[in-house]
């Protein structure tokens, strides 16, 4: 029944079957006032409801003289050349940016999970900071979105990594314009700090409010360039009753990060918990929110402890290689691991 | 199915008498007729003053009906059909055209079904580079932003025979984003209409329809409050299969697995999508390897439990 894809509410719809309307056609071809009269109600909601099907049948009559391509795709070609201008935001260890391919990749959703202490949160906000990085320096010269929903975001330590990484930046600068002193560093961590949106949410409604606003958040903003969401589990792994609910919630709002980063071109950067699965007699490490959220990013990376060295792994990714780096978290931010043993492995 | 009222302008015989008679038998549109005994319709129009114009504007009613329904095929026709029209393409991995038959079937709805990172998009996009090769088009609808450009362009590389020509293989490639079931029902209706109106171009027809994956645009519908969602789901698969008959594309559409009762995994979507897909594949991967493995759910030709072995597809 065509009726069934109206996005319209339940009670019109069995007022429309009641009234005999089962087809978009026959909606189509009646005028405001009937449609009114028929399933009582206001005019508005006729011309809504009309609005719809005409939409829907006017794409039939016009596509006979349309060429063969609907609206709103890309041939693998353009897709292919706009992927070579792309930028990435580097995550300021090299060994992991090589896995990577440059960085995490704008207009995709990456998931980073790993054990608590691992270093989840300082890639956050390390990332937050790296977004900023104007594009002289090879960076993209955008702001940060972090939406914080356990409280594990310290702004001394973001002034820290921020102070860091403009000194990272002016040595580059001494290092390749030694002869031009115009090429002094202009920024100040102060301005870093004010291009970074913070919002705490404290529970799962101000969660998925907060993005159904980001919509129009980065609409207003434009030069917003990564979305970080640490973490994105907390709020619906306590206590949660309705197990299909939060299934439901969980797919709505990945599909709605999905449609932020491709239609803004932003990164979206999802930080996830882990939790135990039983698998085959033993109990594994996997990360939380189950199986159907496993499927709503594009790429995840799994950080985990190899002995004392921290390092992360490509688990999913469609065009990146599976393999494992190591880096270090210092008081500069994430970088190298400086192990003498160190050296990318490919899986 | 319309009003009556809706039908007059087209059609004078339904006049408003005809009207005023089948609304004292509670008929007031198309479906209320159908599901009328029409004996009864006629008996009692003998009965009526302007008998014979209310006989009239019941036959016009049968013969629009008939007009609506699609035509019924035999057997002999349905081989040609298959035999003229519905090929079979391959996916471009060896292991799995030998499990299933030679490939993917034109007329078909195939299934991949397998937990995260098992290779799901890999046969997709795998599948996609080689239909585009054979000089069709190609239409990919993806809910992930998972299309990589890139991996396509490095397996059309790999085949020794095309050389030059990257880019007219690309362009037969087109990949949607849709992030909406009600964006995708827009779409597969527009591609409905078009390929209904182009019937006799031959140049670039669509062969292949991918959907990936169709379980991330149901599952935050499915299970709400009321049937909507399972309807949607079940409508959407009907569109699918009637797309791939009437129009000889192959679809190919992607699902997640579900933790079950006793903690085996399941197909997501739930029992009634069971019986929709014509071919369903279960793929896995071995803890951090490069091989994936891959077993016939559901095949109309194949016994299920097949598997094949090792399918490499991180080359």
């Amino acid at each position: 029944m065509e009726i069934g894809m109206l996005p319209i509410s339940a009670s019109k719809r069995g007022k429309l079957l009641a009234a005999g309307y089962t087809t978009l056609h026959s909606i189509a071809t009646t005028s405001i006032t009937h449609l009114a009269t028929d399933i009582e109600v206001s005019e508005s909601e006729a011309l809504e409801i009309l609005n719809f099907a005409t939409r829907n049948s006017a794409l039939e009559r016009s596509s006979g003289s349309n060429t063969n391509v609907i609206q709103g795709g890309q041939t693998a070609w353009d897709m292919l050349n706009e992927e070579r201008f792309s930028s990435s935001i580097t995550t300021s260890c090299a060994d992991l940016d090589n896995i990577l391919g440059g960085g995490i990749n704008c207009k995709e959703v990456t998931e980073i999970g790993g054990v608590p202490g691992i270093g989840k949160t300082q890639i956050g906000i390390q990332l937050a900071v790296n977004v900023q990085i104007p594009l002289d320096y090879g960076g993209l010269g955008g702001k940060a979105i972090y939406i914080d929903t356990e409280g594990s975001f310290m702004v001394e330590r973001v002034l820290q990594i921020a102070e860091a990484c403009i000194e990272d930046m002016s040595e580059y600068s001494h290092h390749f314009h030694k002869d031009n002193q115009a090429y002094g560093v202009k920024m100040h961590p102060n301005s870093i700090l004010e291009n970074i949106f913070y919002f705490r949410v404290c529970s799962y409604t101000e969660q998925i409010a907060l993005v159904n606003y980001l919509d129009k958040f980065v609409t207003e903003h434009k030069d917003v360039k990564i979305i970080i969401i640490d973490s994105v589990t907390f709020h619906f792994r306590q206590d949660f009753e309705d197990m299909a609910l939060r299934t439901r919630l969980l797919g709505e709002m990945s599909l709605k990060l999905m449609k932020l980063a491709k239609n803004f071109s932003l990164a979206v950067v999802m930080l996830n918990q882990v939790t135990t699965k039983h698998v085959e007699g033993s109990f594994q490490l996997t990360l939380a929110l189950g199986d159907s959220w496993s499927h709503s990013c594009t790429n995840r990376i799994i950080l985990y402890w190899n002995g004392d060295e921290r390092h992360a792994y490509i688990d999913k990714s469609p065009s990146l290689k599976s393999a494992s780096a190591p880096y270090s978290v210092t008081s500069r931010g994430i970088r190298n691991s400086t192990s003498s043993s160190k050296r990318i492995k490919m899986v | 199915m319309a009003p009556l009222n809706s039908l007059e302008k087209e059609y004078p015989l339904i006049d408003s008498n005809f009207q005023i008679f089948c609304a004292s038998h509670a008929i007031y549109s198309v479906e209320d007729f159908l599901l009328h005994d029409i004996d009864a319709l006629f008996t009692s129009a003998t009965n009526c003053s302007s008998s014979q114009k209310l006989n009239q504007g019941i036959h016009q009613l049968l013969s629009i009906i008939d007009a609506l329904h699609p035509p019924l095929l035999n057997g002999l026709q349905l081989v040609e059909d298959a035999r003229q029209n519905k090929h079979v393409f391959s996916t471009g991995c060896q292991g799995i055209d030998a499990l299933i038959g030679g490939g993917l079937r034109v007329g078909q709805l195939t299934e991949l079904v397998g937990p995260s990172s098992s290779g799901k998009t890999q046969v997709c996009l795998m599948s996609a580079s080689t239909v585009a090769k054979h000089n069709c088009s190609v239409i990919y609808l993806d809910t992930g932003n998972s299309f990589s450009p890139q991996r396509v362009a490095h397996f059309i590389g790999q085949s020794s025979d095309y050389v030059s020509g990257n880019q007219n293989v690309l362009d037969r490639i087109i990949c949607y984003p849709v992030f909406d079931v009600y964006q995708m029902f827009d779409l597969l209706h527009q591609l409905k209409n078009n390929l209904r109106s182009k019937i006799g171009k031959s140049d670039r027809h669509v062969k292949l329809l991918i959907v990936d994956s169709i379980s991330s645009l149901i599952t935050p519908i499915l299970r709400g409050s009321g049937p909507q969602g399972h309807t949607l789901m079940i409508s959407a698969g009907f569109l699918l299969k009637q797309l791939a008959h009437e129009h000889n594309i192959t679809v190919l559409v992607t699902n997640h697995v579900v933790g079950g009762d006793d903690g085996n995994s399941k197909p997501a979507l739930g029992e009634s999508w069971k019986s929709v897909p014509h071919v369903r594949l279960l793929l896995s991967r071995d803890c951090g390897g490069k091989v994936c493995n891959m077993s016939i759910i559901k095949h109309p030709a194949m016994a299920s439990g097949r598997t094949a072995t090792s399918v490499r597809l991180f080359v």
